[in-house]
């Protein structure tokens, strides 16, 4: 796959990020940013017809193990990082009643 | 409009600026380590699974802090949602009368079925694709869907968070042991000329630790959400 379109999905993730209204869609668009540096790394040691890498009795073409290794790492912590935030949109919820940015921050000036 | 057009704009200098830099990344990677674990992996460490070997042998050190970083996040979901548990006695968001019977049948029939193959995936994380993270995933899961079948079971999170804090103390012990038998910390104890397939039982062991570990912890934030109620 092409690198291109790895960027293509982080900047969808950024466009996401700058324009969403809602909480939850922000969480959202951090993952979609996530999905893309995964692909963008999966990408680097990949080749047309690269085998898994595992050994096996005969000898094959494998793809770039470390790669893959890494990006267990960045899967784990994505995952805690989306399940802390949503757990915040709750908090959030049970607080000011609703998951607006503009809502919550206007409450919040009324507040201060 | 503007600020649209004005955040578009930036958006396009960002893609060029990654598009110059791939092909300087490009030009960076070599694979040489590629090769290295492809001739020396399987008697260095014992598995068949480079990606389980550079995981639980080259790498042990990030490893450990990986599951370090899952266990500080499930104290975080803990402490933020603590307040509102206490206080509000909340129930299960699940209603057992809301949830089709044809789901809750199925369910039984799924759950057994489900718990087994992460726990094979776990056991053969250095033979075959999977690992500890993987099969722990799955086998949280697992125990999830045991929620829509008895919805009104009762979990006490307090001990699963200190069960998962020991295993975790265990997974830094059997990572240090190799300081006593090679002298060197966070690889596998057994010494390095040793049969290959002597050296998978440290793995096994290991993926079994990490399995269950990210499998509780899984289990807490899950347990966590349900219990926000309404």
């Amino acid at each position: 796959m092409n690198p291109i379109l790895t960027f293509i999905v982080i900047l969808i993730g950024f466009y996401g990020l700058s324009t969403s209204d809602n909480i939850i869609k922000s969480v959202f668009c951090v993952t979609i940013i996530e999905s893309g540096v995964i692909l963008l790394f999966l990408n680097l040691g990949n080749f047309e017809g690269g085998a898994i890498p595992i050994l096996n009795d005969h000898l094959v073409d494998i793809v770039d193990p470390l790669p893959q290794a890494l990006m267990i790492t960045t899967i784990v912590i994505g995952s805690t990082v989306t399940a802390l935030s949503l757990m915040l949109c709750i908090k959030i919820f049970h607080h000011y009643g609703t998951v607006e940015w503009a809502e919550v921050l206007r409450r919040e000036d009324v507040k201060s | 409009m503007s600020r649209r057009l004005f955040l578009i704009a930036m958006l396009g200098v960002l893609f060029v600026v990654f598009t110059l830099s791939m092909i300087e990344l490009e030009s960076l990677y070599n694979n040489y380590g590629m090769r290295y674990f492809l001739n020396e992996g399987f008697d260095d460490t014992g598995s068949r699974n480079l990606v389980t070997a550079i995981l639980l042998d080259y790498r042990l050190f990030d490893s450990l802090f990986e599951a370090g970083i899952l266990l500080i996040a499930v104290s975080g979901v803990i402490w933020i949602s603590k307040h509102d548990v206490e206080e509000k006695n909340a129930q299960f968001m699940l209603d057992k009368y809301k949830t089709p019977d044809l789901f809750v049948t199925f369910s039984r029939l799924v759950y057994p079925l489900m718990l087994a193959f992460g726990f094979y995936v776990i056991i053969n994380g250095h033979v075959s694709p999977g690992g500890g993270f993987q099969g722990g995933a799955i086998v949280a899961t697992a125990i999830l869907i045991l929620y829509y079948i008895d919805g009104n079971k009762e979990t006490n999170i307090g001990l699963i968070v200190t069960i998962e804090k020991i295993i975790y103390l265990l997974i830094i012990l059997l990572a240090s042991l190799s300081f006593f038998t090679r002298g060197e910390f966070f690889t596998n104890f057994f010494v390095p000329s040793a049969n290959p397939d002597l050296k998978a039982i440290y793995l096994v062991l290991l993926n079994v630790f990490i399995g269950f570990k990210v499998a509780l912890g899984l289990w807490t934030i899950f347990t966590a959400f349900l219990k926000e109620g309404r």
